[in-house]
């Protein structure tokens, strides 16, 4: 009973004590501030409205119509929703106005495909992939380059959404422009699980097989997360 | 020349071994399993002993089993750019 009431006590006093410390904390994102940003970003119905048609997909490229995508929140922080237009070798208007804020935020986050499946990391991020990566070495450094999602805390570029596959063909994943970022990460090595035995038997059979399983997987530490500059993607 | 892609879209389990020899000769193993086969009268019989379990269109070209693989096989992700003690050669 004592403890109990003392508990009560101590939660009380702490809450109290957090109060004003709560009070100044604030989800609202000084770092961008609403009325900075023009009126016509802020307003998804007066740019966004590429219809899909538009967005011709380039058979031979990956790097499809992207969007920096804003969700549309009660908050002042925001995110930008555009899409942009097929030609592989253009940026759109509102991608090259909207990527050197995107730019001006790092760190970032990216959501990146190795064989079709997504990571979600930043850089410094270690990632343990689900299966042993063939013919790469402790100290191989891959530079990923199929990737859906890149943000920063107010911003997001992100790549429409998935073709869904029909009976006719299977559905199409499209990424984002190659050339406005880089994501590199290094090999560090194999783990592996503990080694399982699995026992194969028959009822009312005294022989029994055991099949042992110890699968590796590959270890990857991101090195970098980097946005391009509008200039940059352009010149080359 | 023209070919039917077939897909099995219902199991034979509990169907009489009639049905089950038809499906076989198709080809056809396993539930979502698709086949192409080259339109004909035969084959065209073949399909309508079996017409309720099955997924029919008609198409120009015929894959392979590899072929349909690989249609499905996402890209990799990733490029080696540099390897282990490249530096040092």
């Amino acid at each position: 009973m004592i403890c109990r009431r003392a508990f009560l006590e101590a939660r009380s006093a702490l809450s109290s004590s957090l109060r004003p410390q709560l009070r100044a904390i604030t989800t609202v994102s000084h770092t961008t501030d609403p009325s900075s940003i023009p009126e016509t970003l802020i307003n998804p119905g007066s740019i966004s409205k590429k219809s899909p048609k538009s967005a011709a997909i380039d058979p031979q490229s990956n790097s499809l119509p992207m969007a920096i995508t804003q969700q549309p929140s009660p908050l002042p922080a925001t995110h930008i929703s555009i899409e942009a237009p097929a030609t592989p070798s253009a940026l759109t208007k509102s991608v090259k106005e909207l990527l050197p804020l995107l730019r001006a935020q790092p760190p970032w986050y990216i959501t990146t495909h190795i064989h079709g499946r997504p990571y979600l990391i930043t850089a410094g991020d270690t990632i343990r992939l689900p299966f042993r990566m063939p013919d790469v070495q402790p100290g191989d450094i891959l530079r990923l380059n199929r990737a859906t999602h890149i943000g920063s805390r107010d911003f997001t570029l992100r790549a429409p959404a998935p073709i869904k596959g029909t009976r006719d063909g299977p559905g199409k994943t499209l990424y984002l422009d190659e050339r406005l970022f880089t994501c590199r990460a290094t090999v560090l090595g194999t783990e592996s699980e503990p080694m399982r035995i699995k026992e194969k038997t028959k009822r009312r059979q005294r022989h029994i097989r055991t099949v042992k399983s110890k699968h590796r997987f590959t270890v990857l530490r991101v090195m970098e997360v980097d946005v391009k500059d509008v200039g940059e993607v352009e010149g080359a | 020349m023209a070919y039917f892609r077939i897909t099995l879209m219902r199991s034979a389990i509990g169907l009489p071994a009639q049905r089950k020899g038809v499906l076989a000769a198709l080809g056809l193993r396993k539930r979502m399993a698709t086949v192409y086969h080259p339109v004909t009268p035969d084959v065209a019989g073949q399909i309508m002993a079996v017409k309720e379990l099955l997924d029919v269109a008609e198409v120009e070209t015929a894959l392979t089993k590899a072929e349909m693989k690989d249609q499905r096989r996402p890209e990799r992700g990733y490029v080696v750019e540099r390897r282990a003690g490249a530096g040092l050669e």
